[in-house]
């Protein structure tokens, strides 16, 4: 061996032990970075807070309702406190999934692993509504529609089912449609309905007159996890790309952040009373981690 | 460490420093990123060189020998890199010129911005305007270690293994004509280069030293092979020469339509 090639020889291990030494130092971990201006985002809780790996999230009076996905439980959480539990294991939980709250108080929520749909009313008792014997091996998205009845995703059957308060089921959209995973759902203000396919990457719409169309398909990069309708503008989360979108009829599909790292994969999304977007991370499942960020708007200063 | 961060970013301001000032230097620059000829064509015609050149039998099996070892190494490579890239989050220099946060002991802070010199032309140009729509790919943000780093170098140092003459050449189109566009062009810092180009080397060497148990009952029967069946063994090389161009990406994408298949078949 020359003395050059001794000498790299001898001094590769150092570089490469030099190289692992600094990744600690290196490592950012994760990055947020705004693609749309005017946007700020801040770290509001995690795991460390009492969270598992948080996923469907809820802004209702002033507090932030999380389905906690790797901590088997639905919190209610307002900023600046410990969450409370509003259901469990104990209950019968396992990965609750989406939620909603009715004008009475009552929160419903979807089980993926369970199955079912569940609710835990005023008073704090939990009970399946739907008992996931009934065809519902494990439950999606969950919606709450205007006249009050919830619009359930059932994921292997690959329908959207309509049941009202009292526990009934319909067929709102039959496996016919080819929904593949029916992920999220979100009304607009005028009734209808977006439907988030996680696992064909579409989004659908279904107008009050029953019409279902896809609006965004085939579009490179585009994977809806969670959808918000606020303040005129559909919200999308997509996990898959670590990206926040807005959608808008006019403006079309827009990207406002991109997520890197531990928090790449972004789940649920919630708007608050002004108008900021809390979005839930789960950074490892499992080992019950996550996150929840909040991002929003700049406020410009007054002249 | 902060030392050499900052040696690191100094390094890259001044060689990110020549772009976006002449269209023809950026698109000289470029070119290697752009295309795969121009990146992996001299590389691929020195291993082939290597291969051939030996003065007899005996320096030919031994020359082999060394350029088997290192097919084997680049494998090793590609998943060293890409498996120290999934645990350490280091954005691209490009990236790191856009408004960001980080997390920092729990908490979100914004990112200090790495100034960047846009290429006027080229394929990183693209990238560039695809990242202001948000429309880059999640695991293009980051960049740390350079997997083309870790390739190049180990397999421009396992061809100077094999032939002095051809390795010094490999090493030096490694460094010029791969390593040194990506800095310019913000695709990598210097820091990204010296740790991919480091794991490169420190696979490479340790997979010639493990080698050296398996030579007698491995290494020379297969090199011996290939002096035996001369065309099947050429025939081989060119799917080597091919895909080195491309850094494993075809074996790449066929691994995840394999695992699309057992998805689709296994109806997950």
């Amino acid at each position: 061996m020359s003395a050059g090639a001794e000498a790299l020889r001898r001094l590769t291990p150092m570089l490469f032990a030099l190289a692992l030494a600094g990744c600690g130092k290196l490592d950012q971990e994760a990055m947020v970075l705004t693609v749309e201006p005017g946007w700020t985002a801040e770290l509001v809780a995690s795991e460390k807070d009492g969270f598992g790996s948080p996923d469907g999230l809820l802004w209702a009076d002033g507090t932030l309702y999380v389905a906690d996905e790797g901590g088997s439980a639905v919190r209610a959480w307002r900023p600046g406190t410990r969450p409370a539990i509003l259901a469990d294991a104990r209950a019968g939980l396992a990965s609750p999934e989406d939620l909603v709250r009715d004008s009475a108080g009552n929160t419903y929520f979807t089980d993926d692993t369970r199955g079912g749909l569940w609710r835990t009313d005023r008073s704090g008792v939990t009970a399946a509504l739907v008992e996931p014997g009934r065809g519902l091996p494990s439950t999606e998205g969950l919606g709450l529609s205007p006249g009050g009845d919830l619009i359930v995703g059932d994921a292997p059957g690959h329908r959207i089912l309509k049941a009202s308060p009292d526990g009934s089921l319909s067929v709102l959209i039959g496996p016919e449609k080819r929904i593949s995973k029916p992920e999220s759902f979100a009304f607009d203000g005028a009734g209808n309905l977006y439907i988030a396919d996680n696992r064909d990457n579409l989004l659908y719409l279904l107008t009050t007159d029953g019409r279902l169309r896809r609006i965004v398909a085939d579009r490179k990069g585009f994977s809806p996890e969670t959808l918000h309708f606020a303040g005129g503008t559909l919200f999308i989360t997509d996990s898959d790309n670590g990206k926040l979108y807005r959608y808008t009829p006019d403006e079309g599909l827009n990207v406002i952040a991109l997520f890197g790292g531990s928090l790449a994969n972004v789940q649920g999304i919630a708007a608050d009373d002004e108008g900021s977007l809390y979005l839930s991370v789960q950074s490892h499942l499992e080992g019950r981690k996550g996150y929840i960020l909040k991002l929003s708007r700049k406020v410009s200063p007054s002249p | 460490m902060d030392a050499i961060v900052a040696l690191s970013d100094w390094l890259y301001l001044l060689l990110n420093g020549l772009a976006g000032r002449s269209w023809l230097l950026d698109t000289i620059v470029s070119l290697p990123l752009d295309n795969a000829l121009v990146k992996a064509g001299p590389i691929g015609a020195c291993f082939v060189y290597a291969w051939w050149s030996g003065r007899d039998e005996a320096e030919t099996r031994r020359r082999r020998a060394a350029l088997l070892v290192t097919m084997a190494s680049l494998v090793f490579v590609m998943a060293a890199t890409k498996s120290l890239g999934d645990a350490v989050f280091q954005p691209r220099p490009y990236v790191h010129a856009h408004q960001a946060w980080h997390v920092q002991e729990g908490r979100l802070v914004e990112t200090p911005r790495l100034a960047y010199r846009e290429p006027l032309n080229g394929q990183v140009r693209a990238r560039t305007a695809s990242l202001k729509r948000g429309e880059i790919d999640r695991n293009d943000l980051a960049s740390f270690p350079s997997d083309h780093a870790g390739f190049f170098f180990a397999l421009a140092l396992g061809i100077f293994f094999a032939s002095r003459r051809a390795g010094a050449v490999a090493l030096a189109w490694t460094g010029a004509a791969i390593l040194l566009p990506r800095i310019i062009t913000g695709m990598h810092s210097p820091l990204d280069i010296a740790a991919g180009a480091a794991i490169g080397a420190a696979v490479l060497l340790a997979l010639r030293f493990a080698a050296r148990g398996a030579r007698r009952w491995a290494l020379e029967p297969l090199a011996g092979w290939t002096l035996r069946h001369e065309a099947l063994a050429a025939a081989l090389l060119f799917f080597v020469a091919y895909e080195s161009a491309n850094v494993l990406t075809n074996v790449r994408d066929l691994a995840g339509t394999g695992e699309e298949i057992v998805d689709h078949v296994g109806g997950s």
